[in-house]
Order: C-alpha cells, then sequence, then structure tokens
C-alpha cells in the first residue's frame, strides 16, 4: 500500500477554514500514521484482507467544498429507506460534489437536537465538538494506537455527520444519514460520524453508505471509502444506531467504530453489509461505567468474490456490565468473511454478564467463512459465553421450498432471511426489519444463478 | 370409462441411490381423479418412488420414463413438477427456522399459480383449509415445521396440497406417527384434497388410514417394484394374512 502525502492534510485544513485545535489534531493523527505500519495479511486481524493492492497516491482525495443545499426530489436509495422507516424523517445527503439536508424542519431537531454536517457542526458548534473530541475524557479506542486507517481518518476526515440528542430528550424516530460515493471511482473519502446523546436521553441513527452498482467490467479502478464512527451513551441514555451499507465491487470500505458506554446507558448497534470489494469494518465498544449495557448485532451477506471482515471488540472496563453479540453471515459464490470477537474483562470487570455468537451459513461451493473468538478475561466473577458455527446450505430446506414451486434463488432468499431473522426482526428501530429483508431479498434475487 | 390420456404414466423406472438400485422397473398409471394406495413394507423403495416423481437430486434414474400429463419430466428440477400439478407431502418434512409458515404458502401459492393472489382472498382461501384440518391461527406466525409436533406437521402438508389443489399429490407415509383423532382430522383433508381435479397417490405402511381413505387401486411394492394391483379388498386382505402372504404367492416355494 503506498501512502498519502503531508500536503493532502494542509489541503484539507486550508479549504475547510477549520479550529486551530483540529488542525492540530489533524496532523498530531498524521504524525501516527506515518509512523504506524501498513497492515498486511499475516496480520490476524488482517488476514483475509488484501490490502497491497490499494495504491493510495492514484486515488483522488475528495474536499467537497460545496454549500449545503435544501434536498429536492430525494434520491432512490433515501426513498427507500424512508418508505419504510418514515415519510418526514430528517436525512442528510452526501455525495463527492453536494451536501443536501431534508426534512430539516421535522419536529426530531427540537429541544436543543443538532444533526447537520460535520462541516457545519465544526463552524457552529465547534465548542460542543472540542468538549468531546479533544478533552482527555473520552479514552481512545485500541485503533488509535495501531491502526492505520483509522489515523489516516482523523487527520484526513472530510465530510460526516454530527448528532447531538441533549441531557433527557426522548427521540421516537432516527435521523438518516446517507453517505454515497455515486458512479465515481478512484476516489478516496473519509466520513466521520459523532453521535453524542448525553444523558437520560434516547436517541435512534440511521447511517446508509452506498455507492452506484457498477455497469462496467472494469475492475482496476478502485475507491476507498474509509470511515469513523463514534459514539458517546451518556448516563442511563439509549442509542439505537443501524448501520447499512451496499458498495460496489471496486470499493474497498473501512469502517471504525467506537462506542463508549456510560453507567446504566443501553447500546443497540446493527451493522448490515451487503456489499463491497473489500469491507474490513472494527467495531470497539467500551463499557466504561456499572451498569452500561451493549447488544451487537451484524448481518453480512456475500456475493461474487467479496470479502468481509469483522471485528468486534467488547471492552468491559468497569463491573456490573453485560453485553451480547450476534454475527450472521451468509455467503453465496466465491465470497468469504472472517469473524474475530474479542471480548476483553479488565480487572475491575467483576460480574460482567457477556456472550458472544456468530453463525455463518455457506451458499456457495466456493464460499469460506472463518470465526476466531478471543476472551481475555481478567476479573475471576464473570459470566462469558461464546459459539460459532460454520455450515453449508441444508439441500433438503432446499427440496422442500422447490417443491413447493419455488425456484433456487426464491428458496435461497426465504433460506437466508430466515436465517438473518432472529437478528434483524430485533432492531429497535421501527421498520427497519422489513426494509432489512426487502434488501437482502434484492441483493439474492438479483445474482445470477450460481 | 373413455378412453383419456393418463395423467402420469411411469414405465419400466430404474431408480438408483449412491450407485444402488432402489426402484427396478416400476410401472404405475394414474387417471385424472384416481386415488392410489401403495402398500409395502419399510425399505421397500415406496419412498424412493416419491422423492424421483418430485425430482430429489439425489436419486438418479438410469432407465425408464416419468411422463406427466403428456410430457417427460424426469429432467426437470422440482419446482418445475409443482407448476406442472405435480405435489409431494413429505414424510419427514424439514423445518426451515426463521421463515414463518404465512409467509411461504403465500411464495409457494403464488409461484405454483403463477400470479400474485390479493391478501384478503387468500387469507379467506386459507381460514377455510385451516378449519378443516383443524389447524389454529397461531400456526401460520411460526416458522416452518419448528418445534412441530409429528401431527403438526402432517396436518401443515395436506394443508399445502389442498391449497396448491395439485393435479396429483403424492402423500408419502401421511398417516405414519398419527394418533387417531389426527389420522381421522388428516383423513378428512385428503378426502377433500381427491376430487375430480386433484388425483391421490397414497403411500402407506397401514392398512389402516385406508378404513378413512377408499382407494379405486392398491398396489403392493416390493423390492423395487410393484408386485401386485387390486382394488380396495386388496388392502384388506394384506392386513389380516400380511406382506408375506403376497411374497410367497409370488414366490411359491416361500424364499423372497
Amino acid at each position: 500500500m503506498k501512502t498519502i502525502a503531508k500536503e493532502r492534510v494542509d489541503e484539507i485544513t486550508k479549504q475547510t477554514a477549520e479550529p486551530a485545535w483540529l488542525k492540530d489534531s489533524r496532523l498530531k493523527a498524521f504524525e501516527s500514521y506515518l509512523k504506524t505500519p501498513t497492515p498486511c495479511n499475516r496480520d490476524e486481524n488482517w488476514h483475509r484482507t488484501e490490502v497491497d493492492s490499494l495504491d493510495l497516491t492514484t486515488l483522488n482525495v475528495i474536499v467537497s467544498d460545496s454549500k449545503e443545499v435544501k434536498a429536492g426530489k430525494e434520491p432512490d436509495v433515501i426513498a427507500a429507506a424512508l418508505a419504510h422507516l418514515g415519510k418526514q424523517l430528517p436525512f442528510i445527503y452526501t455525495t463527492p460534489q453536494s451536501v443536501e439536508i431534508g426534512n430539516a424542519d421535522s419536529a426530531l431537531l427540537s429541544k436543543g437536537v443538532i444533526f447537520c454536517s460535520l462541516k457545519t457542526a465544526l463552524t457552529q458548534h465547534a465548542d460542543l465538538l472540542n468538549k468531546y473530541l479533544s478533552s482527555g475524557d473520552l479514552s481512545t479506542p485500541d485503533f488509535a494506537h495501531n491502526d492505520k486507517f483509522y489515523l489516516m481518518n482523523q487527520s484526513l476526515f472530510n465530510c460526516g455527520a454530527f448528532f447531538y440528542v441533549p441531557k433527557n430528550v426522548i427521540l421516537e424516530s432516527p435521523v438518516l444519514n446517507v453517505f454515497t460515493s455515486g458512479e465515481e471511482s478512484s476516489i478516496a473519502v473519509f466520513p466521520r460520524v459523532i453521535i453524542i446523546v448525553e444523558d437520560g436521553a434516547k436517541a435512534e441513527f440511521v447511517n446508509i453508505s452506498t455507492s452506484a452498482r457498477k455497469t462496467a467490467t472494469d475492475n482496476t479502478a478502485l475507491s476507498l471509502i474509509n470511515s469513523s464512527i463514534e459514539t458517546v451513551v451518556g448516563q442511563g441514555a439509549t442509542l439505537s444506531y443501524l448501520d447499512v451499507s451496499d458498495f460496489s465491487d471496486n470499493t474497498f470500505a473501512v469502517s471504525r467504530v467506537y462506542n463508549e458506554v456510560k453507567r446504566d446507558a443501553s447500546l443497540h448497534s446493527s451493522t448490515i453489509a451487503l456489499g463491497g470489494w473489500q469491507i474490513k469494518s472494527d467495531i470497539q465498544t467500551n463499557l466504561k461505567e456499572p451498569g452500561a449495557k451493549s447488544d451487537i448485532r451484524g448481518v453480512v451477506l456475500g456475493a461474487g468474490s467479496e470479502r468481509y471482515s469483522f471485528n468486534t471488540i467488547q471492552d468491559h472496563i468497569a463491573p456490573d456490565t453485560s453485553s451480547t453479540i450476534n454475527f450472521r453471515v451468509a455467503l453465496k459464490d466465491s465470497s468469504s468473511s472472517a469473524y474475530l470477537g474479542t471480548i476483553r474483562v479488565s480487572k475491575q470487570g467483576q460480574r460482567t454478564d457477556s456472550t458472544q455468537s456468530n453463525k455463518n451459513l455457506l451458499l456457495g461451493a466456493n464460499a469460506h467463512a472463518d470465526s476466531i473468538p478471543k476472551l481475555e478475561i481478567l476479573a475471576d466473577d464473570v459470566k462469558c459465553s461464546h459459539g460459532a458455527t460454520v455450515g453449508p446450505a441444508d439441500k433438503e430446506q432446499i427440496f422442500y421450498l422447490m417443491s413447493r414451486g419455488l425456484n433456487n434463488l426464491e428458496a435461497e432468499e426465504l433460506i437466508v432471511t430466515g436465517f438473518f431473522r432472529q437478528v434483524v426482526q430485533s432492531c429497535p428501530v421501527d421498520g427497519a426489519g422489513d426494509w432489512i429483508n426487502n434488501l437482502v431479498a434484492e441483493k439474492i434475487l438479483s445474482s445470477k444463478k450460481a | 370409462m373413455a378412453a383419456r390420456e393418463p395423467l402420469l404414466k411411469i414405465e419400466d423406472l430404474w431408480v438408483s441411490v449412491e450407485g444402488k438400485d432402489i426402484l427396478k422397473g416400476v410401472n404405475l398409471t394414474i387417471n385424472p381423479g384416481e386415488v392410489h394406495a401403495i402398500m409395502g413394507r419399510n425399505g421397500s423403495g415406496k419412498s424412493t418412488l416419491s422423492y424421483t416423481l418430485m425430482g430429489h437430486p439425489r436419486y438418479q434414474i438410469t432407465g425408464g420414463s416419468i411422463i406427466f400429463k403428456g410430457e417427460e419430466i424426469g429432467e426437470l428440477p422440482p419446482n418445475e413438477r409443482a407448476k406442472k400439478g405435480l405435489a409431494l407431502a413429505f414424510q419427514y418434512p424439514v423445518a426451515i427456522p426463521g421463515v414463518s409458515v404465512s409467509n411461504f404458502l403465500r411464495a409457494s401459492v403464488k409461484a405454483v399459480r403463477g400470479k400474485d393472489i390479493p391478501v384478503k382472498e387468500f387469507r379467506q382461501e386459507l381460514k377455510a383449509q385451516m378449519a378443516l384440518l383443524e389447524v389454529k391461527d397461531e400456526f401460520l406466525s411460526r416458522y416452518i415445521n419448528d418445534g412441530f409436533s409429528g401431527g403438526e406437521k402432517k396436518r401443515l402438508e395436506i394443508l399445502q396440497m389442498t391449497l396448491l389443489k395439485p393435479a396429483l399429490a403424492v402423500l408419502d407415509e401421511t398417516d405414519s406417527g398419527l394418533d387417531i383423532d389426527a389420522l381421522k382430522v388428516v383423513s378428512t383433508g385428503i378426502n377433500t384434497l381427491a376430487t375430480k381435479e386433484t388425483a391421490v397417490l397414497l403411500i402407506t405402511h397401514y392398512q389402516r388410514i385406508l378404513n378413512y381413505v377408499k382407494p379405486d387401486f392398491v398396489h403392493v411394492f416390493q423390492s423395487g417394484q410393484i408386485v401386485k394391483t387390486g382394488g380396495s379388498e386388496l388392502s384388506e386382505e394384506l392386513e389380516a394374512r400380511g406382506y408375506d402372504w403376497v411374497t410367497q404367492e409370488l414366490t411359491p416355494s416361500g424364499v423372497a
């Protein structure tokens, strides 16, 4: 992997007229970035991802400096989401060329709730952001120390969103943050999303990332989408986060999610990965104070030669915290997945209650799945369990469904949505279940017969 | 009966599983609306015949032909056979976790009939058949055969047959594992199913179900072949005298 020149960082800070503290933080991250070795597939965490083929010097780092405009007609990707989740939900739609804001008059955005692009936040709410980004209060995730892509994002982030829910404000519907790289290729984009839910508040956030499905067979022009998502769930607060990504097969998508869950707070997070050349996603959740709870779910549907690598880390720092993880992966054709799930319990983390489950369904004859659980437990009074399965689709199920008139793909679609159901139906965002089922069905039914 | 095209004509059918011959020259003709029963011991190849008719990939046809509605179907995938009007009620239907009965039934009926049915109309039709089979509403939201009792599984199979209204319903040991009350209910379902439009091929091990469902023809299956054919009186004779009687009749020395 070739590296990025420092001028890129200077360009970004110049064009976006950012506060000085932010420029410092970008440069600091860039220095660490330079010092951090490029991952290679000998690293446990990277052994299913091919990094060498990524040449960052050829990528055009997008600096969108365009004005934010009110959205005209909703793009299809948003219309489909709104149809299931609620017509009037506020959204931010970011493309390499523009940022559009929709339904900003929604009642959700009252009582001091802020939902805006990161750029707007940096000019209008710089102090608020500064409080969270540069105070020593926020414990930094593992990737801040050793992850080249995370540091790349922290120095170069050039779009994204900010969502702030003040104390005791209860929101029963989500806001939508939608990013698309459109049909552009050879671009590098660094979205950054910051979600702060203050003490006693309740909020929902839907993050959608896509690129236009490629029609050409040209597979050489790659794009990098390198995202960072940070959430802070305050004391007694609840955040439901839903992430849906569907990239084209020339996109290398890296995402780093860092969740911080405070006393008696709850985080529900569902990640739905439906496409991309390579998807490399790390989700770290720090349960920082007693009573903190997290519920992390994932659905991966691979096809073609897509590669997925998910790495979850549950860090039980305080006593009396609990976490559940449920990842389900279905792989068609010669797609592959590696799941690495770490449960970490500190010495102080007594009475931790943690379960982790990862199930893999192999539909394609050449599909491949790895599942690696890792337990690092230093406390002696804990309840931790983990389970993993990898197995082919049941031929008798396929035959049964086909004997009732369904063709091969229709049978597969029912079996896969059934396999995902346990994870999908419990997503706390209203209407999300049907929406996700539809997206899954679309991907299966549009694929070629194996 | 006037001369007409048979619904199903199986001629000298040979089938093997993993290289081993299981069916060894089956001949069977079924006309529209007829009820046939095939009786035989366990392991005689009865279920192989039902799976082969439906097109299970494990069963290799090595000789002979299956003509259904005038067309050779031996090469067709199972869903194409279903659309032509063939249906199989499984002896051991599989569970499919996460897929609700109602979603599945609707997808299935849509696929077989080749068109979507309005939800309301479908509900009405479904409710009528469910009442007949004494199936509770909560059935619909459960996952296919997941945690179903033996009797529930068989009812769901017959329920599907009555919804799909095939030209030929093959019922593979639908009576096995049922208590007498369930047997009566399922038999009522089968009798409703068996009309001028729907012929039934009832594969069974016991004579018991034939007290409730009267076949036009009874065939005795043995060692991968139909060895004897008669009217419904044949089943009573089998019940009274056992399968050995057929064996002895066929091999006078008594050596099967």
